[in-house]
């Protein structure tokens, strides 16, 4: 009972030695357990004998703690021969480990030999996992504070974002650095063609890139359309919900699928938000997302929706103004182009360059439609041309759909509310089907049309001009008399400018007075026109056997005062009295008259000048010059478009038409006009050209010189027979010398000068009472025999018509041919 | 002179049809030449003469406004004329009493059973 009166703090020191709060163990210097307390053997569940004299301390440590005892542990406590709270794993018996810590102490003997270690041994287990818990909430901590700043990161990418396509690039990349996603996808909502499509992934290899309607069964369009993030957590779970994930999760390896929808909208409810995009994120293996994580994941939905609207909007901003500035050029570009060719060719050329890889303008104007098309391949032809038909037929356009077999949008080109005709065209990809483009479309076939109509109605006025102007001009003018010839020639401006009011015209006063006038008009295009006929009318009118040059010119001023459009009118008129051969002219601010006399220099006609018709400022005395001519005289009247070439100075002009008219003194009167207008002004020119030639009076003796073209025979023949007729010569002697004269030309072209395109041959013809006596000359080789079947019969076609025929080949070919007039009587 | 074209194309000017022209008289081709046959046009309208009368079984040439003939043209007729012997297809040339082309047709002695002067006469022989 004495134990009973012990007070409570008097322990039995074994009692307290074995049930102390800690374990204790006893080692020898290599650690040797020789002495272990309940308390351990408790904890751990070994026994005493299983550790006495059987295990080293370190023997009982996790692998990592042996290491610990090795290079800590045991160093420490050989060096202060104690260590202090050492976090040990102990290995139970059962191999569960139990977190300590350690404290020992080495005591030594009397050498300072180290004789034992006593180590106390604190259970762990709590503290340990109190510690883990503050480590695990750093982790915590720091992966949330990563991910704020990855999305704070992309917050700012998605703000500098202008387009759909840097968002979505900007977005794809959230998942993998916030949440350690394998891969990750956008879609983006077409609300347009109602359609969802992929835009951007980082790993194309997994999923379905495939457009989808957006009442689609597919996940991604489900969760667009229920605007709410949809995490699925297995592949068990894809199949029951969204079996199209199934397949490439399977292939790809992946157990969790997030899919989140872009959102703009209120934030707290579902039913306002508006979905602009899904963004779809999986990770290898199964993943848990946290509360927070998906809180987070919610909210990139949001700004990443809200980047795509101001995107959206962003986009549609520059894409209308692409489209007026489009508009804007298209129209600019079409005004530069009056004619209705040109015009077309260039609505499909504008489209081609900015809107389209075909476009074709096809017109319903004239006989034949009008089809302009640019760009490639052609669509079917069969289905276009339905197309064209149908829209033709309602004047409404019909846009290309998706799926659409033909592909091409057809517009009908419409103006004052007729159709024109179509514009079809296939868009480039990109601007394909929305609304705007359609807007757009049609806003561009509407200027198109107005722009094709104007250049219809400016080439039907053309047109009419035109017609007026060669009615009048082609009018009949004086002929088969033998004491003149006329020859005319017009020519229209090269480049498509308007008609211009160039003129001339030609009448007998009485039988033997003959007028003769070249006339400019101011202006252009149909009032041009119709101004030259009033004048010419005029001229007609005031034109009498008793007034003459001078005071026609004036009552032309006194008829502008009436005639308002004709004023400043520029005039050479002149009048011939064929019984003498007086020429009497007059030129009111008109280029002067360029006079052939048979022999000598060519002369401009100076005199009798004075200012346009109706000028206020001008000199307006009418005076007119008198002149004989002798026979064989030319004159030649013309309008400035002869002469004037921008490249050069007038002075010349004048020289070189000079030089010209003399230098083709020789040359057939029929084509001297052409032929001429083509070395003054060549095939390029700016202006109208418009002349008249009048030869005087029936030459004694007939003197032409051609060049070695077959062409040229006709116009030599023509002359000839003028000459014949107007000498009286009879039809048969007439015939026979033209047939003779013509195959000599032949000849010579064919044979003498076969090989030399720029000879010439000489013609010179008389007449007598008894004969018509031709020579034709050249300077071309002679080959020998004539071996030519063709051309032996042409000789011998001279020889049969002619009654003598003379052939000298000293210096090239002279044919001397004599044909008697009185044969036939 | 400038023309207007029609779908990108100029209009060509058919010059030929100056000299040369086409119908028919009863079953026979008539082919009509009109102005100066010469040189400088004779192969071009015998080019279009010879596409013409191919399928024809009768042929009737009407030179009678044919206002000068050369050499070249009688080569013309004289080719033409002697294919259509050659397949017998009954030929006249119908050429007017006096003028230019009666005189070369003459001079080159053409056979005179070629030679008609009246156009319903010729056209009334090759029915027979």
């Amino acid at each position: 009972m004495t134990h009973e009166l012990r007070p409570p703090w008097d322990e039995d020191p074994d009692d307290l030695y074995e049930h102390a709060p800690c374990g204790y163990l006893t080692t020898l210097p290599d650690g040797t357990i020789v002495r272990v307390n309940q308390t351990f053997l408790t904890w751990t569940g070994f026994t005493r004998g299983e550790l006495v004299g059987h295990r080293r301390f370190r023997d009982l440590l996790t692998s990592g703690g042996q290491i610990y005892h090795e290079t800590h542990y045991a160093p420490l406590l050989r060096m202060q021969d104690e260590v202090h709270e050492l976090a040990l794993d102990v290995v139970c018996s059962d191999g569960r480990q139990l977190p300590t810590l350690v404290n020992s102490t080495l005591s030594r003997d009397e050498s300072k030999q180290p004789r034992a270690i006593r180590t106390m041994i604190f259970n762990a287990t709590e503290r340990r996992q109190y510690e883990n818990e503050l480590l695990h909430a750093r982790q915590i901590a720091e992966a949330s504070e990563r991910r704020v700043r990855v999305l704070q990161q992309i917050v700012a990418d998605l703000s500098a974002a202008p387009t759909e396509a840097e968002v979505a690039e900007a977005v794809v990349r959230a998942p993998e650095s916030a949440f350690g996603a394998a891969s990750s996808s956008v879609y983006l909502v077409d609300g347009e063609r109602d359609l969802i499509y992929a835009v951007v992934s980082t790993d194309p290899t997994t999923g379905n890139w495939d457009d989808m309607p957006r009442s689609s069964d597919r996940a991604v369009a489900r969760v667009a359309e229920r605007g709410d993030l949809h995490v699925v957590n297995s592949v068990a779970e894809a199949r029951s919900h969204f079996p199209d994930l199934v397949e490439s999760m399977r292939r790809s390896g992946r157990n969790t699928v997030v899919l989140l929808p872009l959102t703009t909208g209120p934030t707290d409810e579902h039913s306002g938000v508006h979905t602009l995009g899904v963004l779809a994120f999986s990770f290898k293996g199964e993943r848990k997302l946290t509360d927070g994580e998906l809180r987070v994941v919610r909210l990139l939905g949001q700004q990443a929706g809200q980047a795509l609207d101001r995107a959206r909007l962003y986009d549609d901003v520059r894409r209308r103004e692409d489209r007026a500035i489009v508009l804007a050029e298209t129209t600019r570009a079409l005004d530069e182009q009056h004619r209705l060719l040109p015009r077309a060719r260039r609505v499909v050329e504008r489209l081609l360059l900015k809107v389209t890889d075909w476009a074709e303008v096809r017109l319903q104007v004239g006989a034949a439609p009008i089809v302009e098309s640019a760009g490639g391949p052609r669509p079917d032809d069969i289905l276009l041309q339905q197309r064209i038909e149908k829209v033709t037929a309602a004047g409404e356009p019909i846009f290309a759909d998706d799926g659409d077999q033909l592909d091409c949008s057809v517009l009908p080109l419409t103006a004052r509310g007729l159709v024109l005709g179509t514009l079809a065209l296939r868009m480039t990809p990109d601007r394909r089907g929305t609304a705007a483009e359609r807007a757009f479309l049609t806003e561009l076939a509407d200027r198109a049309g107005l722009a094709l109509e104007n250049a219809r109605l400016y080439e039907q006025e053309r047109q009419i001009a035109r017609t007026l102007q060669r009615s009048l001009l082609a009018g009949d003018l004086p002929s088969g008399d033998t004491r003149f010839a006329l020859e005319t020639h017009y020519q229209a401006a090269t480049y498509d400018l308007e008609v211009g009011g160039d003129w001339f015209d030609a009448f007998l006063i009485t039988k033997d007075k003959l007028a003769v006038v070249v006339g400019d008009v101011v202006g252009r295009g149909i009032e041009a026109a119709t101004t030259m006929g009033q004048l010419r009318s005029a001229v007609r009118a005031l034109a009498s056997n008793e007034a003459g040059p001078a005071r026609l010119i004036e009552g032309l001023d006194r008829f502008v005062e009436r005639v308002e459009s004709a004023r400043m009118a520029t005039v050479a008129y002149l009048e011939v009295d064929l019984s003498v051969g007086e020429v009497a002219y007059s030129c009111a601010g008109h280029l002067p008259p360029l006079l052939q006399a048979p022999a000598g220099s060519p002369e401009y006609l100076l005199q009798a000048r004075s200012a346009a018709i109706g000028s206020r400022a001008g000199n307006r005395v009418r005076t007119e010059q008198r002149r004989r001519l002798p026979a064989g005289s030319r004159l030649l009247l013309y309008t400035d478009g002869l002469i004037e070439r921008r490249t050069r100075p007038i002075d010349k002009g004048f020289e070189l038409l000079a030089r010209e008219f003399a230098r083709r003194r020789d040359a057939p009167l029929q084509g001297l006009a052409a032929a001429l207008a083509d070395t003054m002004v060549g095939r390029d020119h700016p202006d109208d050209v418009c002349m008249l030639c009048l030869t005087l009076g029936t030459e004694e003796r007939i003197e032409r010189t051609i060049g070695a073209d077959r062409m040229q025979i006709a116009l030599l023949r023509a002359d000839l027979r003028a000459w014949l007729v107007a000498h009286e010569v009879e039809p048969d002697c007439r015939d026979a010398v033209l047939l003779a004269c013509s195959e000599a030309v032949a000849n010579a072209i064919e044979h003498g000068y076969r090989d030399d395109p720029f000879g010439t041959i000489d013609v010179v013809a008389t007449v007598t009472a008894e004969a018509v006596e031709v020579r034709v000359t050249d300077q071309g080789i002679w080959r020998g025999a004539v071996s030519d079947a063709a051309r032996g019969r042409g000789l011998q076609l001279i020889r049969d018509s002619m009654d003598q025929v003379l052939f000298d080949r000293s210096d090239g070919t002279t044919v001397t041919m004599r044909r008697n007039r009185q044969e036939t009587s | 002179m400038t023309e207007f074209t029609r779908g990108g194309r100029p209009v060509a000017v058919d010059r030929l049809d100056r000299w040369v022209t086409f119908s028919t008289v009863g079953d026979a081709e008539l082919v009509s030449l009109t102005g100066e046959i010469d040189l400088a046009n004779a192969p071009e309208i015998g080019r279009a003469i010879v596409a013409r009368i191919e399928t024809a079984d009768k042929v009737l040439i009407d030179l009678t406004t044919v206002s000068f003939l050369d050499s070249a043209g009688v080569r013309l007729l004289d080719a033409l004329i002697g294919d259509l012997d050659a397949l017998h297809k009954p030929t006249r040339l119908v050429v007017g009493r006096t003028g230019a082309a009666r005189m070369t047709l003459q001079l080159c002695a053409f056979r005179e059973d070629l030679l008609a002067t009246d156009l319903d006469r010729a056209a009334a022989e090759l029915e027979s």
